[in-house]
């Protein structure tokens, strides 16, 4: 078994050997660079605003499509959202006046307290441009980006509540992580006792969790967590998650409170992401 | 020129006797040389399965990779005109568009285009069944690299369902031979036509 080496006759360049060499070890340094620090994003700015124009033009038909859907849907959706509509104004005149109230007497305590008014937050519409596959993290890229104001840390929003925190943006586009992902953290309090605690994306799929809860937490399934405020980059009282679950640790005495979100950004394609001030704060993910 | 023809009969008078066991032989390959695909016709379907893949159906976990399937199958059947530089490029545009670190794709594509650029010479003569059957193994330790270097990086790991997006990836190799293949095989019967 000697080894037999051919004569070259043409050269042909570096061989796939240094090829591979280069672009493995270029390939793991930028990844090592993305992953551990932000040196990278410009970079990664510049090659998706080239990149959005493609996106925009293999998007277009399925753009059409629900266009051409929305417009034949939209006698049948109008009317089942005038019956929706008509029940809620029925529930809402009586949650309304009762909020009325509250509201008189919130002003009177506060007045009392000598609080600043929370501030109304300016706000972005968005609507989902795609959700980019991957099997680690919930994502969602958004229509819009910094063109319009949208910075890395600002919460995004809907209905239900808290929906994520914008984590990365181009131009044109805004990516936020959803509430259950696990880079996410959110200072929280329960809606029944004012206790304060913070939430984080879960390990179990699609959940929010709080952890290291010590044995005399008073924390309850059925419990609703909304915003604290603190951090500053959350405002106040958005509602996040109700818990389903604690799980007490006989070993480590800590237990964990798995929580179900109660926005539902699968659902909607629309959603706000309110402009706080983030240009003091560090974004809390990543 | 007049003198041409004769060896040719020579030699089927000689094979006259041995004539039963000649005539069951059949030629290997009809087509014995197998012409380059263009290259226009090669950058014109990764860019199309490039743009393809910017569209939203592989939210789908096992969704296969077919940009990655369309760079290895060309990077197998044509080396000099596929450079890993491109799967490299390839990856990494891929990277950005689905936020992911950068070079984690691209680590995978390099990789997955030198195996098919190693295995070309063996390879290129062979069944597509049979290339996928020798690309699997590139595949999966490919991805399992790119994969484990983001669950170091990240510390979370993605699970299995990589897996079968992998095996359909490669499962879809003879799809991609028919296809990608087309305007060779037509070059081809137009040649034997003619003839």
């Amino acid at each position: 078994m000697q080894e037999t080496s051919t004569i070259r006759l043409f050269k042909r360049g570096p061989t796939a050997e240094f090829r591979l060499f280069v672009l493995g070890v270029l390939a793991i340094a930028l990844l090592l660079v993305d992953a551990r620090t932000d040196a990278l994003a410009p970079a990664r700015q510049a090659v998706s605003v080239a990149l959005y124009p493609f996106q925009r033009l293999v998007m277009m038909p399925r753009d059409v499509v629900e266009h051409v859907n929305s417009w034949v849907n939209a006698a049948a959706e109008v009317r089942t959202e005038k019956e929706a509509l008509r029940q809620q104004r029925i529930e809402l005149a009586q949650i309304s006046t009762h909020a009325a109230q509250l509201a008189a007497e919130n002003e009177q305590l506060r007045r009392l307290l000598n609080v600043a008014d929370t501030v109304n937050q300016q706000s972005v519409a968005v609507e989902v441009f795609y959700e980019p596959p991957g099997a680690y993290s919930r994502r969602l890229i958004f229509n819009k980006g910094s063109s319009h104001g949208i910075l890395p840390g600002m919460p995004v929003i809907d209905e239900g509540g808290v929906v994520g925190q914008i984590v990365r943006v181009t131009p044109f586009t805004a990516e936020a992580a959803l509430l259950s992902d696990d880079k996410l953290s959110i200072p929280v309090q329960v809606l029944r006792n004012g206790l304060r605690l913070i939430a984080f994306g879960g390990n179990v799929h699609g959940k929010v969790e709080v952890r290291y809860l010590t044995g005399d937490v008073d924390i309850r399934v059925g419990d609703t967590l909304v915003t604290s405020g603190i951090g500053g980059l959350f405002p106040a009282g958005l509602s996040v998650a109700q818990v389903d679950s604690i799980e007490r640790d006989a070993v480590s005495g800590f237990g964990v409170a798995l929580a179900e979100p109660l926005s539902h950004p699968e659902r909607n394609r629309h959603f706000l992401v309110l402009r706080v001030d983030v240009s003091e704060q560090q974004p809390e993910s990543e | 020129m007049a003198n041409r023809p004769r060896p040719e009969t020579a030699r089927a008078g000689r094979a006259g006797p041995s004539r039963s066991s000649l005539s069951a032989l059949e030629p290997i390959d009809h087509a014995p040389f197998k012409r380059p695909s263009s290259s226009v016709f090669i950058w014109v379907t990764i860019i199309l399965v490039w743009l393809i893949s910017l569209l939203p159906w592989r939210v789908w976990p096992s969704a296969p990779d077919l940009l990655l399937l369309v760079i290895a199958f060309w990077s197998l059947n044509e080396p000099r005109r596929v450079s890993m530089f491109t799967a490299f490029a390839f990856g990494l545009l891929m990277d950005i568009h689905d936020g992911l670190y950068l070079g984690e794709q691209a680590l995978a594509y390099v990789v997955i285009a030198y195996g098919a650029v190693k295995l070309a010479k063996r390879l290129q003569r062979f069944h597509p069944a049979v290339q996928a059957l020798h690309m699997l193994p590139i595949f999966v330790g490919a991805q399992a690299v790119s994969h484990l270097l983001h669950s170091w990086l990240a510390g979370e790991w993605a699970g299995w369902t990589w897996l079968w997006s992998v095996l359909l990836t490669v499962l879809l190799w003879p799809l991609a031979d028919v296809l990608l293949h087309m305007p060779q095989r037509r070059l081809d019967e137009s040649d034997s036509s003619s003839a």
